[in-house]
């Protein structure tokens, strides 16, 4: 029982880590099925994106090159007027400066022929094109009458389109050399057709194929590509690390051995992270090598073209996507937790991954880029970072991108921290830990009786209502007055109902439904008080931070939900739009998040760590739940707050009446002040009516700070009472 | 060594109601001897054990390790304890020296301490044989001695065996006792539970019986046998005595 040679005081917890993260290596990389798939997928999804890209761009610049290419043309010029004709287009040909015969054929040759022959001529391909010059053509072009000119073509052997473009152009030139002509003839000077030399910076010449843009949009594709196959280098390790190691038992052995939880679950992550990094180096390798494959395929301008990023835009491309493979290896381990096998991990990380994708893609859209505060959202802020980054053409603009970079990497690491405290918490919950194994049961059974909803099924109402309200997009009428009702029931109601019906629970416990406190006057008065306070409060302030930073400008989604709200308050009676925009929400998504969500977050036994974890998770689900990303921070605090109430005061109420309050916000705004409705309408608010855009003033946020602060005050007070 | 007293931990079932899986139980395990924990299925044997080993927290009472709390210094009663259970695997795709190693290093022993040990054990546990070969590929008998020898690895004064027996065969069993005997003339303090009562009659110095989370019978063999009977009649009267 010798405890000898034992490491002193110098072994630290990042030793520690570093063996369980050893471990974790050693065991995934004799998993060769598993490192195939992580580590080979990459090599060849590039390779058949980029084939089927290129040879799609290749052929289209192929088409417009030869399109384009200048060509041999050759006219067949009938008719008593021939002659003449075919004097003054040579005339006008000789005079014309090189550099003004844009998109004129290489070589133009007309040809007198005999009206009999002419049609045998161009079917034989002698001519590509028959022109008949009537008698008394030429002196219609100088006189002020509209000469008519039927040029006819070979049903045998039609002409390209590079003859057709190139004839078309020739023709106008000719044209415009006849209307000149009558301009001088009449006395005037050559200028009188050009009022205006307009000339446009940087456009793209008229017919050339804009492989820029579709590069740019490449680019793009390919960012939200390297963004899910990065997350999919996390997914079979993550769930290894941990749904692996209960499914096998050796979860306990790492349990037991003298570190913490943060240790063990440190180890892992910087296991999963080493991988996940393996893979960005294994996608960035195999995008590099097929970019110089495509552009190797893609010759002549077109490479040139592909040419868009700088060395400083591609390397801060990589440290964006480091911080991606962080959040991701993180997230991949946070989620699998709370699974008891490999299986069970895997239902639960696909949906994930699938939400990854979405949120990767969604940076993709237009206006994203306008918005300062969205590159600190997880993925959407990654790509979007990134892809300025890369398509940025000059160094200047790769600077211009600071701000979003650090925002960027603060995020990542920020996220990363709070997802591996939710593992290490959820590690050693012993709910999770040593709850039974899964059992198959009748598909359309209805699981028994339970207090409290399950950690998987506090997530199932949000994520249905987020498909629901995808879905209702086709049906919902325009009208808010319907459309606020028929959405709340679409999407928080209906999916409450479906759950609660499935799930039988303790209704008073999930949903809270007690007076805050003791449940005497004074401490419910203090709760609801205090709810009160918080719900005006974080308004106040989330709408002075959306002022700050929303950039250039709101979204149009943004903005046209803000000036449908101002017109419904505006055309309706006060306690209608009162009803429909703060009481609905408020009491249907109070018992959704606040009460059903959370409660299955929570758990029945509750921990500080898993109290944090479940207020942080629904306060996420509620943000998402608002879709338009300028909302996202503003409503993620609110639901932060808002759930810190339900747990501290043990009641519902208090978050329904801060609700309330904050949603009841623009209405009494709108109707205190004297501004005139079509001001406000300008102003918008970020889906905020009421809000001026020049800003709200100082004072204003002050008494909002101190009435957050007096609002937790008498949230605590009243909770000491209970 | 081992010292639990008042020992309760409750848990809320699936339908709300609160279980008492252990409910003030109170034993202690010397150094030298070996103490076994018997009880049926959901007696409240696993859950006692994992309190021990720091994996639930006790809902109130006091457990310790080498004068160490489980609550106030986990990390302490883990550098004391040595800790295997029916349901603890090996990784499969490590070796029993990779695996030795990796524990060794994580309970804080250098380079060179880890390799002495490590070859102790895979001498000591018959396993210097196949242990370069992944444990997914070792029987259940060898695999049982990798999950004792990775409990063994930091040497610690205490071990504590829940059911270790269950899935060997008469043969791994009987060598696997054999090897806790050699343990307990070592030295250390053994606890061990199982249900295989004909398995550690003879093994063990004493013997707490526990059912229905409370202690129902302690003691010698000899004083909880009765004259020509065996363990498993004492064990059968004290189950079905009322609790005390």
């Amino acid at each position: 029982m010798a405890q000898g040679g034992h490491h002193g005081g110098g072994w630290s917890r990042w030793q520690a880590a570093g063996w369980v993260a050893r471990r974790e290596l050693l065991e995934f990389v004799r998993d060769r099925r598993t490192l195939v798939i992580t580590l080979l997928l990459p090599m060849i999804s590039y390779p058949i994106l980029a084939l089927s890209t290129t040879l799609g761009l290749r052929t289209g610049v192929m088409e417009a090159e030869a399109r384009l290419a200048p060509t041999k043309v050759t006219v067949a010029v009938s008719g008593p007027d021939a002659q003449g004709f075919i004097a003054r287009m040579r005339g006008m040909i000789d005079a014309t400066e090189p550099a003004d015969r844009k998109e004129w054929p290489a070589e133009a040759v007309f040809k007198e022929i005999n009206v009999a022959i002419a049609q045998e001529a161009i079917d034989s391909g002698a001519a590509d094109l028959w022109l008949h010059a009537e008698r008394g053509m030429l002196a219609g072009l100088d006189a002020d009458r509209t000469v008519s000119v039927t040029v006819q073509s070979s049903t045998m052997r039609p002409p390209t389109n590079a003859v057709r473009g190139q004839f078309l152009a020739l023709m106008e030139s000719f044209i415009e050399d006849a209307r000149r002509r009558r301009i001088e003839s009449a006395g005037l000077p050559g200028t009188v057709l050009d009022p205006l030399a307009l000339k446009l910076a940087g456009d793209q010449p008229r017919g050339e194929l804009p492989v820029g843009e579709i590069m740019n949009t490449v680019a793009g594709g390919v960012l939200v590509l390297l963004a899910v196959l990065t997350m999919t280098g996390a997914f079979y390790p993550a769930i290894d690390a941990i749904a692996g190691e209960k499914e096998r038992g050796t979860i306990e052995t790492l349990l037991i051995a003298p570190c913490s939880a943060h240790e063990i679950v440190l180890g892992k992550f910087l296991a999963v992270f080493a991988i996940t990094l393996a893979t960005l180096a294994a996608n960035v390798t195999s995008i590099t090598a097929t970019t110089a494959v495509s552009l190797k395929l893609l010759a002549g301008n077109a490479s040139q073209s592909l040419a868009l990023t700088t060395a400083g835009g591609i390397a801060i491309t990589l440290i964006v996507f480091i911080g991606l493979a962080a959040v991701g290896a993180a997230l991949c381990l946070a989620v699998t937790t709370a699974a008891k096998s490999g299986k069970e991990a895997q239902n639960t990380l696909t949906p994930v991954i699938l939400l990854v994708s979405a949120l990767a893609g969604a940076a993709l859209l237009p206006g994203m880029r306008s918005n300062r505060l969205l590159p600190a959202a997880p993925f959407v802020g990654h790509v979007l970072v990134s892809h300025a980054a890369f398509t940025a053409a000059e160094a200047e603009e790769a600077t211009s991108i600071a701000w979003p970079l650090f925002l960027s990497l603060a995020s990542s690491v920020a996220i990363t921290w709070l997802l591996l405290r939710v593992t290490a918490v959820m590690l050693t919950d012993e709910d999770i830990l040593f709850r039974g194994q899964d059992t198959a049961g009748p598909a359309l059974a209805r699981p028994s009786r339970r207090p409290l909803p399950t950690l998987v099924q506090g997530a199932i109402p949000p994520i249905m209502g987020l498909a629901a309200l995808w879905y209702a997009q086709a049906f919902m009428p325009k009208d808010l007055l319907v459309a606020i009702p028929a959405q709340q029931a679409a999407t928080v109601l209906l999916p409450l109902v479906v759950l609660l019906w499935w799930q039988r629970v303790d209704l008073r416990q999930t949903f809270s439904l007690r007076w805050p406190g003791r449940g005497d006057g004074l401490s419910a008065g203090m709760g609801l008080a205090g709810g009160a306070l918080l719900g005006a409060g974080v308004f106040v302030i989330g709408a002075a931070a959306l002022l700050a930073f929303r950039g250039d400008g709101l979204g149009p989604e943004a903005k046209a939900l803000s000036e449908r709200l101002v017109g419904l308050i505006l055309s309706q009676p006060w306690w209608l739009s009162w009803l429909l925009i703060a009481v609905l929400p408020a009491v249907c998504e109070e018992l959704l998040f606040r009460g059903w969500t959370l409660a299955a977050f929570a758990g029945s036994q509750r921990t500080a760590g898993r109290v944090a974890m479940a207020v942080l998770a629904q306060a996420f689900l509620f943000a998402v739940a608002h879709v338009l990303p300028e909302r996202m921070p503003q409503t993620f605090a609110l639901g932060a707050v808002l759930g810190w109430v339900t747990i501290t005061t043990g009641s519902l109420l208090p978050a329904i009446v801060g609700h309330l309050v904050h949603n009841s916000m623009p209405l009494a705004v709108l109707f205190a002040s004297d501004c005139p409705p079509d001001i406000v309408l300008e102003g918008g608010g970020g889906g905020l009516p009421g809000i001026d855009a020049a800003g709200i003033p100082t004072g204003a946020v002050l008494a909002a700070a101190a009435s957050v602060i007096a609002g937790a005050v008498l949230i605590q007070a009243a909770a000491r009472v209970r | 060594m081992i010292e639990v007293v008042d020992l309760v931990k409750d848990y809320r079932a699936g339908d709300g109601s609160v279980v008492h899986a252990v409910d003030r139980i109170s034993f202690e395990v010397a150094a030298g001897e070996t103490v076994g924990l018997l009880g049926a299925n959901g007696a409240g044997k696993t859950t006692t054990l994992r309190v021990l080993a720091t994996l639930l927290k006790p809902t109130s009472g006091t457990a310790r390790v080498a004068g160490h709390d489980v609550v106030a210094d986990p990390v302490g009663v883990r550098r004391h304890l040595g800790y295997v259970s029916a349901t603890t695997g090996v990784a499969d795709r490590l070796t029993p020296r990779e695996i030795f190693t990796s524990f060794g290093r994580l309970h804080g022993l250098d380079r060179d301490a880890t390799a002495t040990r490590v070859e102790r054990l895979l001498a000591g546990l018959d396993l210097a044989s196949c242990a370069d070969r992944p444990a997914g590929r070792l029987s259940s008998g060898q695999r049982q001695r990798v999950s004792l020898g990775r409990a063994l690895v930091h040497d610690p004064p205490a071990l504590v065996l829940d059911e270790p027996t269950n899935a060997l065969d008469v043969l791994g069993a009987r060598d696997l006792l054999a090897m806790l005997g050699q343990l307990r003339a070592e030295g250390h303090a053994i606890l061990i539970s199982t249900h295989r009562l004909h398995e550690i009659e003879h093994r063990c110095d004493r013997f707490v019986i526990v059912h229905m989370g409370r202690i129902v019978a302690a003691g010698t063999r000899d004083e909880l046998v009765a004259d020509g009977a065996g363990l498993e009649d004492a064990f059968f009267v004290a189950v079905s005595r009322r609790a005390f």
